[in-house]
């Protein structure tokens, strides 16, 4: 067979159109590959230099040259946390702080925001200035976040630097995390490095179940609902009826969980396989009760980071202004994680959506206790219900406008649904988007259903041989690449 | 060790008849103390023993055990 090396060549080269995705064949061939040395090289060393190899490798595919800045960020902060650490002086110990701040966030403010202050300069000040030639490296909100939860948490006292610069490294670059997250703490990461999870029957069935679901929640959900109806109304909306633009918001909602939350599945269960037991990121966040319940159930990783590295020390600092206090870190924290989310208004106005249903939900809190109390609901199903239901309109509300593409967009949905409803065209909708129909009902089921449903399905593949986990995970696979008749598309998350 | 009167401290702000605190315990763990509530049982301890920490020194406790080797080291002072 004549096998054509420039082509083979090429494929291990970096190309921005064709990155190394978990669902492509060739990944699938290279992890393969991989976890069979790792398989017959025990020693943790060794494992630990092939799986530095491999993130490079990963890495340097999908974002060439910016290998290098990966690499300088993770000497730079090696060292800044030796610095934080090995200084007595508090004096000394803050600068090394303080070094490592800027560093961080301006290599962060200048790949990702100088363009848009740019953007604010020209439209507030009349000013002409040329937008900068600036290429985002990806996943750099991911690995600067924790290179920054390390020094942190090093300054912080709750654990002291790595000695090894190269298991370092590896914490920074794990190709599982490095495009988007999660964005483990250092603290939980690095001592898996010396005592990896046993790779047991049921951490391969955990695995095999997290990347089978990954898989399809992500290119078979979220995908195919996106390319098929969501992405048509947004692009659109005054085309469309009140009602397929709310289930489009429906769709949108159902989308970008089961796009981030497939993509984190898949991350977690790579991870499992090579030892590493991630956090977990996701916990069925549209049963929350609440605004603040859904921060605890959503990005479980990122909000975590907010809350430990910008919110409390915030709130702490403001206590004395007691709920004004934590109306005002509340303020700050969510702003900025629109802003973290990308350069532009809509996802501020995200943010700040959030901010503000939370404070909102902060002063009216003994309120809202008494009215349920009155209506005699407190504690009731109805009472749940009610509080679930109200919670997730208000966070699909807000994804409006993170996923329209201009606020006049975003307007337009909303006045659509408000003065166009038209809900006599629900049938036609069932008719014309069949499969979007059911592929979002079944998405929307599983997730209401009973958290212990997914303990169930897992302790299923554990108790079934791993040649009917690989039929299954074939299965997830097949039908993952059926849903996918255009080429794949980029995962979300990845421009943040 | 925990004190009985830092447990008073903070069953009375958090409206609790009893809870087991230990060394060890994260503040997450005892009922109703949450991201927001946070300030108010940090606060409540800083009125009923008349201290004042600094942020930093609130931003490195752990867990109720440092929190409660904080409040002995200022009340050592005092």
């Amino acid at each position: 067979m004549f096998i054509d090396i420039n082509k083979v060549a090429s494929l291990f080269k970096f190309d921005q159109y064709d990155p190394l995705l978990f669902a492509s064949s060739f990944f699938l061939f290279l992890f393969l590959g991989l976890l069979l040395i790792l398989s017959v090289i025990k020693e943790r060393k060794i494992q630990s230099f092939l799986l530095i190899a491999f993130s490079v490798f990963f890495y340097y595919k999908a974002s060439g040259d910016f290998i290098l800045l990966l690499l300088g960020a993770g000497i730079a902060n090696y060292l800044i946390g030796k610095g934080i650490y090995r200084n007595e002086s508090q004096g000394i110990k803050r600068f090394f702080l303080l070094l490592g701040i800027v560093l961080n966030l301006g290599v962060l403010i200048y790949f990702k925001y100088t363009n848009f202050f740019i953007e604010i300069y020209n439209s507030a000040l009349n000013g002409s200035i040329d937008a900068w030639d600036i290429i985002q490296p990806l996943g750099i909100s991911f690995y600067i976040f924790k290179a920054l939860s390390y020094i942190f948490d090093i300054y912080l006292e709750m654990h002291e630097p790595e000695e090894s610069f190269f298991d370092f490294f590896l914490y920074l670059s794990f190709f599982p995390a490095i495009l988007s997250g999660p964005i483990d703490r250092a603290g939980d990461f690095l001592p898996q490095i010396k005592n990896p999870l046993p790779f047991t029957n049921s951490t391969i069935a955990k695995a095999v179940f997290l990347i089978s679901l990954g898989l399809l929640k992500k290119n078979l959900i979220a995908d195919y609902i996106s390319i098929n109806f969501v992405e048509r109304v947004f692009d659109e909306p005054s085309r469309f009826t009140g009602v397929e633009n709310l289930l489009a918001v429906y769709g949108y909602t159902l989308q970008i969980y089961c796009d981030f939350s497939g993509y984190t599945d898949m991350a977690i269960g790579i991870g499992m396989l090579m030892g590493f037991k991630m956090m977990d990121n996701f916990n069925y966040p549209f049963k929350a009760v609440s605004v603040t319940d859904f921060w605890r159930r959503w990005h479980l990783s990122l909000s975590a980071w907010l809350q430990n590295y910008l919110f409390k020390p915030v709130q702490i600092g403001l206590r004395s202004f007691r709920i004004w206090g934590n109306a005002a870190a509340i303020f700050v924290t969510f702003t900025l994680c629109g802003l973290w989310h990308g350069a532009s208004y809509n996802f501020i106005i995200w943010g700040l959506l959030h901010a503000l249903f939370m404070i909102f939900s902060l002063f009216t809190k003994d309120i809202r206790d008494k009215a349920a109390a009155f209506l005699k609901i407190k504690g009731t199903w109805f009472h749940s219900f009610l509080k679930v239901f109200i919670t997730f309109h208000l966070i699909a509300f807000a994804w409006i406008f993170f996923r329209a593409a201009s606020f006049e967009k975003a307007e337009t949905v909303l006045k659509q649904i408000i003065t166009f409803f038209q809900p006599e065209v629900f049938p036609q909708f069932v008719d014309a988007f069949f499969p979007v129909f059911i592929l979002m009902s079944i998405g929307y089921l599983i997730h209401f259903l009973p958290s212990r449903l997914e303990l169930l399905a897992q302790s299923f593949m554990e108790r079934i041989t791993i040649a009917g986990q690989a039929v299954i995970l074939a299965l997830a696979i097949w039908i993952s690449a059926q849903a996918r008749f255009a080429d794949l598309q980029p995962f979300i998350y990845f421009q943040f | 060790m925990i004190t009985p009167e830092f447990k008073a401290s903070i069953l009375k702000e958090l409206r609790l008849d009893d809870y087991e605190i230990k060394d060890e315990t994260l503040a997450n763990q005892i009922p109703g103390w949450d991201s927001i509530n946070h300030i108010n049982v940090i606060s409540a301890i800083e009125k009923d023993f008349s201290v004042r920490f600094k942020s930093i020194e609130i931003l490195k406790c752990k867990n109720i055990g440092d929190l409660q080797n904080l409040l002995t080291s200022k009340l050592a002072k005092k």
